[in-house]
C-alpha cells in the first residue's frame, strides 16, 4: 500500500477505453467554448489537459465528468454511451473542481460521511475517517469546514472526490491553494492512483509539473484540440507555443 | 424504491442539519414573518378591524415573503461551495434531489407558520376556536404547493447573481390561486359555517399535485452549474 | 423565417390593418346596439378576441419553453419571449375593455369579479414574464429561467381561472342576448385580432434574432451554429 492505495491492483490487462469523445462542442451563451473536441483515452493512463485561460479546460473536464451537457457529439464512458442523465455511470466519476463542492456549515468527516452514504460506500464513516488521515486533516475531522484554509479545504475536497474509489479521476487545477509539500503530496497521490490503474485526467497550469506526470498531453486552444500526443514525444516549449494563438 | 426514500431522507437530514448548526434561516424567516405581521398590525391600527378574509390576506403576505426568504437560503446553501456540483456528480436522480430540498424547505415553511400564526392571532384577535383543524389543513395543503414551486424557482434562479426580488417575482403571481382558494375557503368554512370542502379544496389539491409532477419532471432539466 | 421580405411584410400588415378597419366599419354601422348595456357593449367585439389570443400566446410560450428546455436551442427562447410580448399587450387589451365594460356597467372602473379578476392575474403572470428577463445576464440561464416559468405559469393558467370563480359573483349578471348579426360581427373581429396578434409575435421574434450576434462557429456539425 502506497499513501493507503492498493498498488497491487495494477493496471487492467488490455487497453479497455475509459474515455471516447467524438466531435464534442459546447455553447455557453451562444459562444462556442468547446469546438470539435475528440480524444481517446484508454483505461489507466495519465493524461495531461493543457492551455492558456480560457481554452476550455474545466468545460472540457466537467463535461467529461457528465456534470455539464454537451451541445452536440458524443460520448462515452467506459464504453457506455453518455446519454443525457449518466445515471450509474456516475458512481465510477470523480472530479475536484475550482470549488470544494463541500457543505461549509458540517465537518469535514460529516462531509465524507454524507457523501459516502449518498454513493452507498460501504461503511462510510471509516472510510472518511480514511481518507482524511491520506490528506492530513485528521486532527480537523469535526471542525466546520468554513473555519478551514485554502489549502485545507483543497485537501478535503481531494477526499471527497475519492469517498467512492472512482475509476476515472478528473482533476482541475487540484494544486491550486496547496503549499510546497501538499503539493508534493498530492503529486505522489495521484501517481500512486494510477499505478493502482486509475483513469486520470488533470487540468494543471504547471506545464513541466504535468508532462512530467502525464502519459499523454492534450493541449486546448480556444476549445480546440491542438495537440494530443504522448508526453514523450513532446516537450515543455513546444506545447506553450501551442497554447498560444500563432 | 428503498435506494430514492434512503437517499430523500439523507438529502434531507443534510439539510436539516445544516440549519440546526446555525438556526439562521429560520430565525431570521420568523422574525421577517413577525415584522411584516407588526407592520400591518401597526398600520391598520386598533380602528382596523380585520374580517375573516383579511386574516388570510395578512397570514398569506408573511408566509409568502418568508418563505421566499427561506427558499433563497436552502439553496444558497448548495450554491456556496458549489456543493450542487458534488450532488449532481452522485448517482442520485435529479427528482431525488428536488424531494430533499422540497422536504426542508416544507419544514421551514411550517416551523414559521407554528411561530407567527399565534402572533397574528393575539395582535389581531383571530378567532379560529370555530374550526382549527379546518384552518390547518387548508394552510398545510396551500404550503405544500407553494414550496413545490418555490423550490423549483430557487433551483432554476440558484446561480444568478441577482437572486434578491427576482424569486419573489417568480414565485408570487404563480402562487396567486393558493391564496384565493384558501381566503375564500376558509372565509365560507369561518364565516359561513360550510364544512371543507367544495371547488377551493379542488382548487388547492389540484394545484399541488400539478406542481409536485411538473416540478419533479422539471427539475432534471434545470441544474446545471 | 429571417428572409421574409419587406414587401410580404407590409402586405401582411396591410391585410391585418384592412381587416381591423372592416371590423370597426362593421361594428359601427352594421351591429345592433344591444338593449340593456348601450354602445359601450361593442368592447365586448374587441374584449372576447383578445382574451381568446392571450390564452394562445400564452400556449406559445409554453411551446417555446418545452422547446427550449428539451432542445437548448435558444431560437426557443427568442419564441418563447415574443409571444409573452404579445400576451402582455393583449392581455393589457382585454383589461382595459373590461375595465371600459365593468365601468359602463356598474358604474366602477375596478370590481373584484371573477372575470376581471382572472384577467387580471393572467396578464400579471406574463408582465413577469417580460419584467424579470432584462435582470439575468447570462443568455443561457435567462432562457432556463424563462422556460420553467413559461411552463408553470400556462399550467397555472386553468388553476388561476377556476380561483377567480371562487371570487364573488358579480351583481349583476354580464349575460348578453347575441342577435344574429351580433355573432357575425364576434366572429369577424376573430380575423384582425388574430392576424395582429400572429403578426406581433413573429415581429418580435424576428426582432430578437437579429437582435443576437451569430458569431461563426468551429463546429461542423449543424447544431451547434
Amino acid at each position: 500500500m502506497v499513501m493507503g492505495v492498493d498498488i497491487d491492483a495494477g493496471p487492467p490487462p488490455c487497453g479497455e477505453t475509459a474515455v471516447r469523445a467524438l466531435d464534442l462542442c459546447k455553447q455557453i451563451d451562444g459562444r462556442p467554448v468547446l469546438r470539435d473536441v475528440s480524444i481517446d483515452i484508454p483505461e489507466g493512463r495519465f493524461v495531461a489537459v493543457l492551455g492558456a485561460n480560457g481554452a476550455g479546460k474545466s468545460t472540457l473536464l466537467k463535461v467529461l465528468a457528465t456534470l455539464v451537457r454537451p451541445t452536440s457529439g458524443e460520448l462515452e464512458i467506459f464504453g457506455r454511451r453518455v446519454r443525457g442523465d449518466a445515471g450509474p455511470l456516475r458512481a465510477r466519476i470523480g472530479l475536484i473542481g475550482h470549488q470544494s463542492m463541500l457543505y461549509r456549515e458540517l465537518s469535514a468527516r460529516a462531509n465524507l460521511v454524507f457523501f459516502g452514504r449518498l454513493y452507498g460506500v460501504p461503511q462510510p464513516a471509516e472510510r472518511a475517517m480514511h481518507l482524511l488521515e491520506m490528506v492530513g486533516l485528521s486532527d480537523r475531522a469535526d471542525d466546520a469546514v468554513k473555519t478551514f484554509s485554502r489549502g485545507m479545504m483543497q485537501r478535503a475536497a481531494i477526499a471527497r472526490a475519492l469517498v467512492h474509489e472512482p475509476d476515472l479521476l478528473l482533476a482541475d487545477e487540484p494544486f491550486a491553494g496547496l503549499d510546497p509539500p501538499s503539493v508534493l503530496a498530492l503529486e505522489a497521490l495521484l501517481l500512486a492512483l494510477h499505478e493502482a490503474g486509475k483513469t486520470i485526467i488533470l487540468a494543471h497550469h504547471d506545464v513541466d509539473q504535468s508532462l512530467r506526470m502525464a502519459q499523454q498531453a492534450i493541449v486546448l486552444r480556444q476549445g480546440e484540440v491542438v495537440v494530443d500526443r504522448c508526453t514523450r514525444l513532446l516537450d515543455s516549449t513546444t506545447a506553450i507555443r501551442e497554447m498560444v494563438t500563432a | 424504491m428503498t435506494t430514492v426514500l434512503r437517499q430523500v431522507a439523507l438529502l434531507t437530514m443534510k439539510d436539516l442539519r445544516i440549519e440546526a448548526r446555525g438556526r439562521q434561516t429560520i430565525s431570521l424567516v420568523a422574525v421577517l414573518g413577525t415584522l411584516i405581521i407588526a407592520v400591518l398590525g401597526l398600520g391598520l391600527g386598533p380602528e382596523g378591524r380585520v374580517g375573516g378574509a383579511g386574516a388570510t390576506a395578512i397570514l398569506w403576505v408573511a408566509y409568502l415573503f418568508g418563505g421566499v426568504l427561506s427558499f433563497e437560503k436552502t439553496m444558497a446553501v448548495e450554491r456556496e461551495e458549489a456543493a450542487m456540483a458534488a450532488l449532481l456528480l452522485a448517482p442520485v436522480d435529479r427528482g431525488v434531489i428536488y424531494l430533499g430540498k422540497l422536504i426542508g424547505n416544507l419544514a421551514l415553511m411550517l416551523a414559521l407558520a407554528a411561530v407567527i400564526t399565534p402572533v397574528a392571532v393575539l395582535l389581531f384577535g383571530f378567532d379560529l376556536s370555530a374550526a382549527p383543524l379546518a384552518f390547518a389543513a387548508v394552510m398545510v395543503i396551500s404550503m405544500i404547493g407553494f414550496a413545490a414551486v418555490g423550490t423549483l424557482f430557487a433551483a432554476a434562479v440558484a446561480s444568478t447573481r441577482l437572486q434578491g426580488g427576482l424569486l419573489a417575482l417568480l414565485v408570487f403571481p404563480v402562487s396567486l390561486p393558493l391564496v384565493v382558494a384558501s381566503t375564500q375557503v376558509l372565509v365560507s368554512v369561518f364565516r359561513d359555517g360550510e364544512p371543507l370542502g367544495g371547488l377551493g379544496l379542488a382548487v388547492l389539491v389540484a394545484f399541488d399535485a400539478v406542481f409536485l409532477v411538473t416540478s419533479w419532471l422539471v427539475f432534471e432539466c434545470i441544474l446545471e452549474p | 423565417m429571417l428572409e421574409i421580405s419587406r414587401k410580404a411584410s407590409a402586405a401582411y400588415w396591410m391585410a391585418a390593418l384592412a381587416a381591423l378597419a372592416g371590423a370597426v366599419a362593421m361594428l359601427i354601422y352594421y351591429t345592433p346596439v344591444e338593449e340593456t348595456m348601450g354602445p359601450i357593449q361593442k368592447v365586448f367585439y374587441l374584449h372576447l378576441p383578445a382574451a381568446i389570443n392571450t390564452l394562445l400566446a400564452g400556449a406559445a410560450v409554453f411551446a417555446g419553453s418545452v422547446g427550449y428546455l428539451w432542445r437548448r436551442d435558444l431560437r426557443w427562447d427568442d419564441l418563447a419571449a415574443a409571444a409573452a410580448d404579445a400576451a402582455v399587450i393583449l392581455g393589457l387589451v382585454v383589461l382595459l375593455t373590461g375595465m371600459v365594460w365593468a365601468h359602463s356597467a356598474w358604474g366602477v372602473w375596478w370590481t373584484w369579479s371573477p372575470r376581471l379578476t382572472f384577467t387580471f392575474m393572467l396578464w400579471l403572470l406574463y408582465v413577469v414574464y417580460v419584467l424579470i428577463r432584462p435582470s439575468i445576464e447570462s443568455a443561457d440561464r435567462r432562457a432556463l429561467v424563462s422556460a420553467v416559468y413559461g411552463i408553470v405559469a400556462f399550467l397555472d393558467v386553468p388553476l388561476v381561472y377556476l380561483s377567480a370563480y371562487l371570487m364573488p359573483q358579480d351583481i349583476h349578471p354580464t349575460s348578453i342576448n347575441m342577435v344574429g348579426s351580433m355573432k357575425l360581427t364576434l366572429a369577424a373581429w376573430f380575423v384582425p385580432v388574430g392576424l395582429i396578434s400572429a403578426g406581433l409575435v413573429v415581429a418580435r421574434y424576428r426582432a430578437r434574432r437579429r437582435a443576437r450576434t451569430q458569431e461563426t462557429v468551429g463546429c461542423r456539425r449543424p447544431a451547434c451554429a
